[in-house]
């Protein structure tokens, strides 16, 4: 997934492990030796101007240092190091540029954690810099799979979202409430292709059929032909792979098309409330997609909000709550292993249950690295249900956590 | 045959806003010699100027049609009082430079002031809806979006050719020197022509608004295929500017329905062998030999 | 009622004219004479503002024009008729002829143009290059005098013209000559000169080496021409 996703990372962390070494004659420490350069650096890589900056973008360094202030304050005096810092880093989407910032911040910056990293072949460089460096990190904005398969390694986890699980909750709920003959619109590179697969395999399992597929150009913003193209084969639904700016221009154009007053309903494989924030509730009214987080979900995620919206004038996206979450979770763990040696660190995380205000009935899962957690399918709302500003969603379904996520077995990951 | 219609229907409307913003491109090129590369960030703000003014202001797509483009014309004349006019005298090259300097400029301050999501935008109830013609249901507003396209070209056709601004321009297109020793002032066409282009930009941008997405980057592409459109007509040439840009419109809508991932390439293939056959496009004049 | 002192002119650091002073009456026809290269065409653009690079002063009915800008100076009077003639192909013949604004009195309208020119009369709506070479010049020329411009500068308005053609030029240079109308007149067409000019004037590698009246041209005729090479 090029683009997309936001998700900032938070990074956290804390000095990092190796760096220099140079301690020999190093200057005392001030909580023990434990810490390299007696401090937690926590650093956020993800896309600071470009399409995934609304999702997540600057807004989650905020949010990661809410997690912060929220360690110091929980554990006093009592916690295992004073200095934590979180720095950040713009990625703009492009692997290799991920991949020499990923070195930079593990080797020069002291990084002991990177977080976030949006955008899929990015999120792949970044675990591999994570595998030789022997650091941690921990993706929020990034969808592939791959991350907890084939690729996974020790020191990488995967939190909040995967392509799986967006496909299994919108595939599969969809068939299963009726619309079981589908057309597939994917942008055509790894992203969508990954999608189209997903929910293929969704869509059978509910008992429904894909009868055909559209590759398009990406980016793209016109969708004209290829929605009447779609319509033209007569399904019940049709399933959108495409995100950002592509995504708004092919909503807006299937609303023109007037395929939704012949009935045939348009389901999204990856969206955003940013994108609904930008587009405004008409034009998503009634589309139905998969969400790892609300923040109006409930009281304990609302109050998470309304200090996120004090600090930011905004309402958090899931990336933003997500790369709370995962800091905090890190710092947790750091604090449980009084160090921020990154095998250790791990040891921590491995099969940690979780529950706060991103992650319910959540648990680090230590055969793939995935963090599963209840997911929720969620309908837009129309203009007369929205009650303030960002309450755009209605949540139809809460997808317990055990079914939400690929399987372990299925992950192909061996570490 | 139903989709034939459809598809082309919407390649006309697709084309709508090329050759608006080509033929902005086009005037701008043949007064100023000016390739402004700028031009896909003036149609971005053009949508994005109606975005605002409708949230702000209220004003509905009607009324943008008229402000959005007035204040383009107004940017535009501002932009090249300030900038362009001092790179003029230089090799043209420093002008695609600065046009392309200014569209990363702008880009970027509306990303700044207006994220990078996109913003919203409603067109009116009247021009929603479809209409039946031969038992197809035909968008309403892409009917709209071709009748404007058509009115305004025809509209600058008719100021080309039939007044005396239109045959100025002409001559100064062709030969501003020698417009210039016959005792016509083209340095004070240089300004409005350019801003007039602009407008032209602007206004494609707002019919844009209620089918794409309004977001900065919007442009990037747009001003690509845009290139491939005056290449295709003829660099310079009104009339290339309107015929290329209808034609990749349909070219892209044909190219979707039939050759969905060659879409887009479709077009470059077609510039290709369009700059193979008559170098200088459809419509453009081989250089004369002075 | 023309004016130039001391005209030197540079492209770059080669110079093409130097210190050329010369003058051209009302009424009077007065040749510029040179092989190729001399700098004739440099001294006209000079005069119409289009080569900037230059010392020395131009003066027009006693007024110092050497720096406006050229539209101001064909405003002042200045006709300029281009080597390549200089018709525009996206204008049609008649729009050739309403391009430049009128600057006098003296300004010859649509029908008397084309009463003189019948051929472009008949091919009014034409694109303007599409007419012959002969027809192009006769236009080039039609559209300065619709202008009322009061100096003529014609550059080598013979080249590569039947002699028909040529003789036709020839009247109309002396239709402008008898209304009061100054003309500079570039030539390498002696024979043609002598027909219908007053003076010359004799350029060599940028320089005004000679001024002669049309007796004695005509009288040197031979020696000029091998002067000339041609
Ligand atoms: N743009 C230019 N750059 C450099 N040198 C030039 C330029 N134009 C003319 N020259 C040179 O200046 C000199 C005078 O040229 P000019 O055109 O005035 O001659 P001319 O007398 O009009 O010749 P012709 O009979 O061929 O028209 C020549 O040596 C020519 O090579
Ligand atoms: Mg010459």
């Amino acid at each position: 997934m090029k683009k997309r996703r936001t998700a900032a990372t938070a990074s956290m962390v804390m000095a990092g492990v190796l760096v220099t070494a140079g301690c020999g004659a190093g200057g005392p420490s001030a909580g023990g030796g434990d810490f390299t350069d007696d401090k937690v650096v926590l650093a956020l890589l993800n896309d600071a101007s470009g399409v995934y900056k609304d999702v997540s973008g600057p807004n989650s360094k905020i949010a990661i240092q809410m997690a912060i202030d929220d360690y110091q304050e929980k554990y006093g005096d009592d916690a295992v190091v004073d200095d934590i810092e979180v720095i950040s880093a713009d990625h703009q989407n492009e692997p290799d540029i991920a991949n020499t910032k990923a070195q930079e911040l593990y080797d020069r910056e002291g990084a002991d954690v990177i977080l976030d990293v949006p955008t899929s072949s990015a999120a792949l460089a970044v675990a591999t810099q994570a595998k030789n460096k022997k650091k941690v990190y921990i993706n929020i904005g990034a969808g592939t799979t791959e991350l907890t398969g084939a690729q996974c390694n020790k020191y990488t986890f995967h939190y909040a979202y995967d392509t799986w699980m967006l496909a299994n909750g919108t595939g599969t709920v969809v068939t299963e409430e009726g619309d079981k003959n589908w057309q597939l619109i994917y942008p055509d590179y790894a992203f969508g292709q990954d999608m189209v697969k997903s929910f293929t395999g969704a869509i059978e399992a509910g008992g429904g059929k894909v009868a055909g597929t559209i590759a398009t150009p990406f980016p793209n913003d016109n969708f004209a032909t290829y929605i009447t193209k779609a319509g033209a084969a007569k399904p019940q639904v049709i399933g959108t792979m495409h995100a950002g700016g592509d995504l708004i221009n092919l909503v807006k154009q299937y609303n023109e098309s007037g395929l939704k007053d012949q009935g045939i309903d348009l389901a999204v494989g990856l969206m955003f409330i940013s994108d609904i924030h930008s587009l405004g509730v008409e034009a998503f009214e009634g589309t139905i997609f998969t969400d790892a987080w609300y923040w109006n979900l409930d009281e304990k995620s609302r109050e998470w909000a309304d200090r996120f919206m004090e600090e930011t004038g905004d309402r958090p996206t899931y990336a933003h709550a997500g790369n709370y979450s995962a800091a905090l979770q890190y710092l947790e763990a750091v604090q449980a292993a009084g160090t921020d040696d990154a095998d250790k660190v791990v040891e921590e995380l491995e099969g940690k249950k979780i529950d706060d205000m991103f992650l319910r009935n959540g648990e680090i899962r230590a055969e793939d690295h995935q963090v599963i957690h209840d997911v929720y399918l969620a309908r837009v709302k129309g203009p007369a249900d929205v009650k303030e500003d960002w309450d755009y969603e209605e949540i139809i379904k809460t997808i317990p956590a055990e079914e939400a996520f690929r399987p372990a077995s299925e992950s192909g990951c061996s570490m | 045959m139903s989709a034939v219609l459809q598809y082309t229907v919407q390649g006309l409307a697709a084309g709508s806003f090329y050759a608006l913003a080509a033929l902005g491109l086009a005037v701008i090129f043949g007064v100023l010699g000016v390739v402004n590369f700028a031009h896909g960030a003036f149609y971005m703000l053009g949508a994005v100027a109606a975005a605002v003014l409708l949230d702000t202001l209220g004003l509905s797509l009607w009324g943008a049609l008229i402000v959005v483009p007035l204040l383009m014309l107004v940017f535009g004349m501002l932009v090249e009082r300030l900038l362009v006019q001092w790179l003029l005298p230089l090799d043209p090259l420093y002008n695609l430079l600065l046009t392309f300097g200014l569209t990363l400029l702008l880009v970027d301050l509306v990303k700044r002031r207006y994220g990078v999501s996109g913003l919203p935008y409603e067109r009116p109830s009247a021009l929603s809806g479809r209409v039946e013609v031969g038992g197809v249901g035909l968008p309403v507003y892409q009917l709209f979006v071709i009748g404007v396209a058509l009115l305004v070209c025809l509209g600058v056709w008719l100021l080309m050719t039939r007044t005396r601004v239109g045959m100025i321009v002409r001559a100064a297109t062709e030969r501003p020197e020698l417009a210039g020793a016959l005792g016509i002032n083209v340095g004070r066409w240089v300004t409005p022509v350019f801003g007039f282009g602009v407008a032209l930009a602007g206004l494609a941008g707002v019919l844009a608004a209620p089918f794409r997405a309004i977001t900065a980057e919007m442009g990037s592409d747009f001003i690509i295929i845009l290139f491939a459109v005056v290449v295709i007509g003829g660099l310079g040439s009104i009339v290339g500017a309107v015929v290329g840009g209808f034609l990749v419109g349909l070219v892209e809508a044909f190219g979707q329905a039939y050759a969905p991932t060659f879409a887009q390439v479709l077009i470059f293939v077609l510039m290709a062998v369009v700059v193979l056959a008559r170098p200088a496009g459809l419509f453009g004049r081989e250089e004369a030999t002075a | 009622m023309l004016e130039i002192e001391n005209l030197s002119a540079w492209y770059g650091e080669a110079q093409a004219l130097r210190e050329a002073t010369l003058s051209v009456g009302a009424g009077e026809v007065v040749t510029l004479v040179g092989r190729n290269g001399a700098g004739k065409t440099t001294l006209v653009r000079c005069l119409m503002g289009l080569h900037r690079h230059l010392t020395g002063s131009v003066w027009l009915d006693g007024r110092d024009i050497t720096s406006l800008p050229a539209h101001r100076r064909a405003r002042a009077g200045l006709g300029w008729v281009q080597d390549d003639r200089g018709i525009f192909a996206n204008l049609s013949v008649e729009e050739n002829l309403l391009l430049p604004p009128r600057v006098s009195e003296s300004a010859w309208t649509l029908e008397q143009v084309y009463d003189a020119f019948p051929a472009l009369g008949i091919r009014r709506r034409a694109g303007g290059t599409t007419l012959s070479g002969g027809e192009q010049q006769m236009l080039a020329v039609a559209r300065v005098l619709r202008t009322g411009a009061r100096v003529l500068l014609l550059d080598e308005p013979s080249e590569g013209l039947a002699p028909v053609i040529v003789a036709q030029i020839g009247e109309i240079v002396r239709t402008a000559k008898q209304s009061g109308i100054g003309v500079l007149l570039i030539e390498q067409n002696v024979r043609f000169a002598a027909t219908v000019a007053d003076r010359h004037y004799l350029l060599a590698q940028g320089r005004l080496v000679e001024s002669l009246d049309n007796d004695e041209f005509v009288e040197r005729q031979d020696e000029l021409l091998e002067h000339l090479g041609i």
